[in-house]
């Protein structure tokens, strides 16, 4: 479609926005309300352009110009909008003019009318696109002397976000944010006219994805509550880098200053998380910072653990190597670990000699589907079965799947990039609920959005996937295979049918059914028996890349943790297995214990050399995420003391032995990994890549047995992390400390209240947890969320171990 | 050259000789200084309440060509605020070794919260005590930190060398 912007000639697809002609000509015009990836609904009116088109007589041939003999161009009277106007054949946009100047300089004047003005104490200074725009298209000048409209400057929305209502230019960004893309409404609009102003009626921001809103303001109206006055925008060291928070690696900016990191922030991947990441990836950075960080390697002298530096805890560590067998060393890495560490982990792993090195959580099942799905599959889909609770297993995913029941595919990048007025997107769309199914023991939040839900028996994955199996394979159900669907069969069989006849089906499977590897085997038999790819969601940042790479053991019962009492030296990275008081006792009588991790653990506290690990933040590196994308990962400039990653671990521990392991650098690690995967992990692009990996065999993927199903505590995943949330203040106070979910006629038997404070022993690990009594939870099931120690799955709690520390009552409002 | 003109110029020599000296015999003496010479910070407050002008924008740190400035902000405590508004600099450093008293710092802040005053004696030891915080400028602090040191240790008030002309912007500093 032929398109004159500012006399350039353009050929865009119809459909297009006039906003994004101008933009895709070279040009600019100033915009608030449109924002990439949501509706545009002309509402800030500052896109404003002088538009017109060329019209047809009634035989369809072109009106002319008679003087030219050119169709002539008809102007429409006004200015318009550029955002909320398609382009046509033969349009012309003209942002040039003196009118668009006008227009554009009113524009700027009006929209500044009721702004304070504070850029020296906003946070959003140096970053405003108010302030970029008044400075760009503005006078310069105020004719307005009178008193600007008085508000609240300081209103906490939620634990993690502050209004301020004086700076609000009502673009109305956030309020359709909650709308469209997590699909809940919970800001609005309230009052009229110059009285308006964002509120909303719940208590806090009832959402996974609230911090996205502080992205999109683009005044300084929204703010990141945890990084309040902390720097400004020109200040901050800004990081693009991949989260590491979980096994989708959304793409994030890491903002530090002086060594601490202030803020995460979404960057743009269209492949992955478009601009939206989820509060635990916002918000769970705060630990890194924590004052209690180990900073220098320690090893123990006289029952003391003493200070010394990187070659001493070496030297010291190869002597103790010396007098044992290197079969007998166990390493083990945390999942979040990098390629490169997991390289250098199997280099030191050989050069010992031993089998024993695994990493941890590693759900029984395997990780790498047969049939692999891409997000970009899941959200143009048009069937998707859920099983498991992927709003806070991998909140982009519950993201991905929102898009896919708008049923509108991803847009196709402009030359300026991502479109900002999509115009197939529109306020309050229609959502194609029924293409949806989500399956888990317990209410999840997605099945709102669902068109059917199943409620099975926790640890009943593996029946409820062979049951559907059965379904497909037009056979009748037993009793026992109907309970186990967890909805009933006619609900069951539509599931079953729908997923056959689509044409892009999805199964999405959950850490519940993957805890288990006959569950996990019974999810792949039934998505072959129905044709539709799978997207297996692993506990952690680089389940997939590990797994891939083969940080397995040779044996099954040198897997962790039953490495723990088979090995007599243990490697440990950022686990923290003494959690559990037997583990710790048994730890006790390894013949050395080496802990590699950020604090001073429980585990740490028992070893006999604690060396200073590196955060996720600090690293280079490669991760792996649950579509098979290799995504980089780089340093943000933290001040970490001599904290090293595993490479670092591994680069020390071979000097000492007298060798240069492969894998003792980032780089070394890199020249392994290309020969093994044929893959330049130095040149991957920000938005990384899913490689043709040259086909090889499986690795033999030894796990230990799942623990017999059966218990009465569901070990569930959880946005944000446990392990670090008391280390994590603001997203501490927002998710209401670690939760101990119980429905409320156990409760009652349990002598628990809402809001008490317990402690009790689950699966041996002692756990402090906040009770929150809700139906969500089926009767005789309580939800705990999961540590890297104690992954997804059924245990039995030891409901005598319960101490109520402290009851806090609610008080009704 | 005649007679007359080296008794002309002699005669200068001689107006010269019964002129009041120009030297000040300094630090004995204070010296002059002209309104406008930009000796060391000070940091303001606003007379009226005694609140600090500082907002903790970090504009003024923005602006140093010399990277002298570092602020770190907070937030004010409602009930018991540092300065007027939400925002305070809990952290405000100028190193005074690479400050070249240009006086940006000044032309950028918005609320004239840092001035440069008349106080130039700013010799010191070691490296660290050039780093200047905001106990060092406040309004009522006078002297540089060697002075004070010297002054303490000897117990006497601090005594600067400078005989400073008055000037608005440095609105409550009293030498
Ligand atoms: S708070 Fe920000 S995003 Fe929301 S309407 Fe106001 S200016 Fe727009
Ligand atoms: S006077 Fe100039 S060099 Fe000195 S702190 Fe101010 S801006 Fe920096
Ligand atoms: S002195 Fe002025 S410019 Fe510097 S931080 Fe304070 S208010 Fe801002
Ligand atoms: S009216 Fe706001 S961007 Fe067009």
């Amino acid at each position: 479609m032929k398109v004159v912007v500012n006399d350039i000639e353009l050929d865009l697809a119809p459909g297009t926005s006039a906003i994004d002609a101008v933009f895709a000509a070279g040009d600019d015009v100033p915009y608030f309300c449109s924002q990439e990836y949501m509706s545009p609904i002309g509402a800030c009116r500052m896109c404003l352009a002088r538009v017109g088109s060329p019209r047809k007589d009634r035989d369809g041939n072109w009106i002319l110009d008679e003087e030219t003999g050119e169709p002539k161009i008809f102007w429409f009277p006004n200015l318009m909008a550029t955002c909320t106007t398609q382009v046509t054949e033969g349009m012309v946009i003209d942002t040039r003019s003196e009118a668009v100047k006008n227009a554009q300089n009113s524009m700027v004047e009006f929209t500044l009318i009721n702004h304070p003005l504070d850029c020296p104490v906003c946070d959003k200074g140096g970053a405003c696109e108010l302030q970029d725009r008044a400075y760009e298209y503005g006078d310069g000048l105020s004719r307005f002397e009178f008193d600007k409209r008085r508000s609240e400057k300081h209103h906490e929305l939620s634990e993690l976000i502050t209004l301020d209502r004086e700076r609000c230019i009502h673009c109305k960004r956030c309020v359709r944010f909650f709308e469209e893309v997590p699909g809940d409404e919970v800001l609005d609009f309230i009052e009229r006219g110059s009285h308006t102003y964002i509120g909303t009626v719940d208590a806090g921001l009832p959402s996974n994805f609230s911090g996205n809103i502080t992205d999109i303001c683009p005044v300084g109206a929204l703010l990141d509550a945890s990084s309040r006055f902390r720097g400004r925008n020109w200040e901050y060291d800004h990081t693009r880098t991949t989260s590491m928070d979980d096994a989708t690696g959304s793409a994030v900016i890491v903002d530090a200053r002086t060594g601490r990191i202030e803020r995460v922030k979404a960057a743009l991947n269209p492949d992955v998380n478009k601009t939206w990441i989820d509060d635990g990836t916002r918000f769970g950075h705060e630990y890194v910072d924590s004052p209690d960080r180990l900073t220098r390697p320690m090893v123990r002298r006289n029952g003391e653990l003493q200070p010394v530096t990187w070659p001493e805890a070496a030297a010291y560590v190869a002597e103790r190597l010396k007098g044992l067998s290197g079969k007998d060393v166990g390493i083990v890495l945390r999942a979040d670990s990098t390629l490169e560490e997991g390289v250098a982990a199997l280099a030191l792993a050989e050069k010992l000699g031993t089998g024993q090195v695994d990493h941890a959580p590693r759900p029984a099942g395997s990780l790498l589907p047969s049939r692999p799905a891409t997000l970009t599959d899941l959200a143009t889909a048009d069937a998707i079965f859920v099983v498991g609770d992927v709003t806070e297993e991998a909140g982009i995913l519950d993201l991905r799947i929102k898009d896919a029941l708008k049923g509108v595919t991803p847009p196709e990048l402009l030359p300026h990039g991502v479109p900002i007025a999509d115009l197939r997107l529109k306020e309050r769309m229609p959502r194609r609920a029924e293409i949806l199914t989500v399956a888990a023991p317990y209410r999840v939040d997605l099945m709102r959005h669902a068109g059917a839900s199943h409620l099975y028996p926790a640890g009943g994955e593996a029946e409820l996937f062979r049951a559907l199996t059965a379904l497909a394979g037009g056979g009748q159900l037993t009793d026992e295979q109907r309970a186990a669907l967890g909805a009933d069969e006619a609900a069951a069989r539509q599931l079953v049918d729908r997923l056959r006849s689509a044409s892009d089906g999805v199964l999405v499977v959950g850490g519940f059914a993957l805890a288990r590897r006959e569950a996990a085997e019974a999810a792949r038999a039934f998505a072959r028996a129905v044709g539709v790819k799978e997207l297996l969601v692993g506990p952690m940042a680089n389940s997939h890349g590990l797994e891939l790479l083969g940080v397995l053991p040779s044996h099954e019962r040198y897997a962790f943790p039953g490495m723990l009492q088979e090995a007599k030296a243990l490697i440990v990275s950022h686990l923290d297995p003494a959690k559990d008081p037997d583990v710790a006792a048994s730890l006790k009588e390894r013949e050395l214990l080496v802990v590699h991790d950020m604090f001073l653990t429980e585990t740490a506290r028992l070893a006999d050399v604690v060396l200073p690990a590196r955060s996720v933040y600090e690293k280079d590196g490669t991760v792996v995420n649950l579509e098979g994308r290799f995504l980089p990962v780089r340093a943000a400039p933290v001040e970490a003391g001599q904290a090293e990653d595993f490479t670092g671990v591994v680069r020390y521990l071979g000097e000492a032995l007298g060798e240069r392991l492969e894998g003792r650098s980032v780089r070394s690690a890199r020249r392994v990994l290309k020969r093994r995967l044929e893959l330049d992990l130095a040149e991957l692009p920000d938005n990384g890549v899913i490689p043709r990996l040259k086909a090889r065999p499986a690795p033999k993927v030894t796990t230990r047995e799942a623990p017999a199903a059966g218990g009465n505590v569901l070990i569930a995943p959880s946005m944000a992390r446990v392990e670090y949330l008391h280390r994590n203040p603001h997203l501490n106070a927002a998710v209401g400390g670690p939760k101990l979910s119980v429905n409320p006629a156990d409760a009652e038997g349990l002598g628990v209240m809402d809001g008490a404070e317990v402690r009790l022993r689950v699966g041996g690990v002692w756990r402090d947890a906040v009770v929150r009594v809700t139906e969500a939870v089926p009767a005789g099931l309580m939800t705990l969320p999961a540590l890297p120690e104690q992954g997804v799955g059924l245990v039995q709690a030891d409901l005598g171990s319960l101490v109520v520390d402290q009851v806090r009552l609610e008080v009704a409002s | 050259m005649s007679v007359l003109d080296i008794a002309k110029g002699m005669g200068v020599t001689l107006g010269h000789l019964f002129k009041r000296p120009y030297t000040v015999s300094y630090p004995e003496q204070r010296v002059d200084i002209e309104p406008r010479f930009r000796g060391r910070h000070h940091l303001l407050r606003h007379p009226d309440t005694g609140l600090e002008k500082c907002i903790g924008c970090s504009l003024c740190a923005a602006a140093c060509p010399a990277y002298a400035i570092y602020v770190e902000a907070a937030e004010n405590d409602p009930d018991d605020p540092v300065s007027a508004g939400e925002r305070y600099a809990k952290i405000y450093e100028i190193n005074m070794l690479r400050c070249i008293f240009c006086g940006f710092c000044e032309e950028a802040c918005p609320t004239g919260a840092v001035v440069l005053g008349h106080e130039f004696e700013l010799a010191d030891f070691r490296y660290q005590d050039f780093v200047y915080g905001k106990e060092d400028m406040l309004v009522g602090t006078t002297g540089s930190k060697w002075q004070r040191r010297e002054a303490a240790a000897k117990g006497k008030e601090v005594r600067i060398g400078v005989e400073p002309a008055p000037r608005p912007e440095l609105e409550g500093v009293d030498y």
